[in-house]
């Protein structure tokens, strides 16, 4: 075995792979050469060094949604074609969106507070107060549905919900994570709610 | 533990959920560290990983056995991983090595260097992805050059030749860092 061959097969010494033949020359080369033996500390030291990094996977979250993919594959086939009447969502953050919902429950206490103040007017509750009182940042248009998405839904389970209820975004996010869905001109307003309402990736709808 | 990880195909490719979770949880984290090498992108990785776990339940039932079930699902996130990078516009698909002088970095500095995680992370960034992927698959998940080749999808020899260079330069710039003063 030439020198050259020693050395491509030194970092496979170092991560303890070699058998055989090669690693009986491999062996008889470090014995003769301290050179080969220092290179062979090094790369020992890099592995070691790469093995004790330590990386943050998904974990939990990440099997909880593909289980929950794999049961909606087995459901029945989702409609993936790109369609021009969606908005196109680019690369949603999951941490945006668990953000923006973190927002919303905090929001969601503080509300009440303000609702009940100036003078609620006469015939009129304090969500109807509410209601007039506090609008999304992005877009003043009215809707038929405001959602919240939930934070590990991705771009593609959402496109393939607004696509299967016949509905399309036509504001949102807000600060607090609210998007409003209109109703596509052959959609059903009940149909449409039935499947966002049973929809995993929905935290929330009005 | 091969033999366990093809039992878990095998009922996966049967429809059992349970098989396929057992399967995530022993290769989710090597195979969203490989990805993540690859990418440098946490948000993107997890989805390839996603992916890829998608890929396994639809296909398990075309896996032929012929090779060890982490090398196959270690290729699908490689295919996957290259698929993310061409929509980048970040591939490089040449199998060029950069110039290199002939002087050998100075051990001692190199073993002083390569035991600090900053100094390793950063100079496994600077090689090309090739030789990232060769290292990596190399010295994180301990595979062999065949198992490499057959991620990689790549003869034998070039794997060796990726490694051999990709350890030259690491160690150059491992020896640099240290010579240089940087923490």
């Amino acid at each position: 075995m030439t020198c050259d061959e020693v050395n491509e097969l030194l970092p496979f010494r170092a991560n303890g792979t070699l058998e055989g033949e090669e690693l009986v020359a491999v062996e008889a080369a470090l014995a003769a050469d301290a050179d080969l033996r220092a290179e062979l500390a090094v790369l020992i030291a890099i592995r070691d060094t790469m093995q004790a990094e330590e990386a943050q996977s998904p974990g939990d979250f990440g099997l909880a949604r593909l289980l929950r993919d794999v049961e909606a594959e087995a459901r029945g086939p989702t409609p993936l074609a790109a369609n021009d009447n969606v908005v196109s969502l680019t690369r949603l953050r999951i941490w945006q969106v668990a953000a923006a919902v973190v927002l919303a429950v905090g929001i969601g206490f503080t509300l009440p507070q303000f609702a009940t103040s100036p003078e609620p007017v006469a015939g009129r509750d304090a969500e109807s107060a509410v209601g007039e009182g506090y609008s999304l940042a992005s877009g003043g248009e009215t809707a038929d549905f405001t959602v919240i998405f939930s934070p590990d839904a991705s771009e593609r389970e959402i496109r393939a919900l607004l696509l299967d209820a016949g509905v399309e975004i036509v504001s949102g996010p807000s600060a607090i994570g609210l998007y409003r869905l209109n109703l596509l001109d052959s959609a059903s307003r009940n149909d449409a709610l039935e499947i966002l309402s049973g929809a995993d990736i929905i935290g929330d709808i009005e | 533990m091969d033999a366990d990880h093809k039992f878990l195909i095998a009922k996966i490719a049967q429809g059992d959920k349970h098989a396929l979770a057992a399967l995530y949880r022993a290769l989710e984290r090597p195979v969203y560290r490989f990805i993540v090498s690859r990418l440098n992108d946490p948000v993107e990785a997890s989805d390839i990983l996603h992916d890829v776990f998608m890929d396994v339940w639809r296909s398990a039932g075309r896996f032929e056995g012929r090779s060890k079930v982490q090398t196959w699902i270690f290729g699908i996130a490689y295919r996957k991983s290259i698929d993310a990078m061409r929509k980048r516009g970040r591939l490089d698909l040449t199998d060029e090595t950069p110039d290199m002088v002939d002087d050998g970095p100075d051990q001692e500095t190199c073993l002083a260097a390569c035991q600090e995680a900053e100094h390793v992370r950063h100079c496994l960034g600077t090689l090309k992805d090739d030789h990232r992927t060769a290292i990596t698959l190399a010295f994180y998940q301990d595979m062999t050059y065949c198992e490499i080749a057959e991620v990689a999808g790549v003869p034998e020899g070039t794997v060796k030749t990726r490694i051999f260079h990709a350890k030259k330069l690491l160690m150059r710039c491992l020896s640099g860092r240290v010579e240089r003063g940087l923490t």
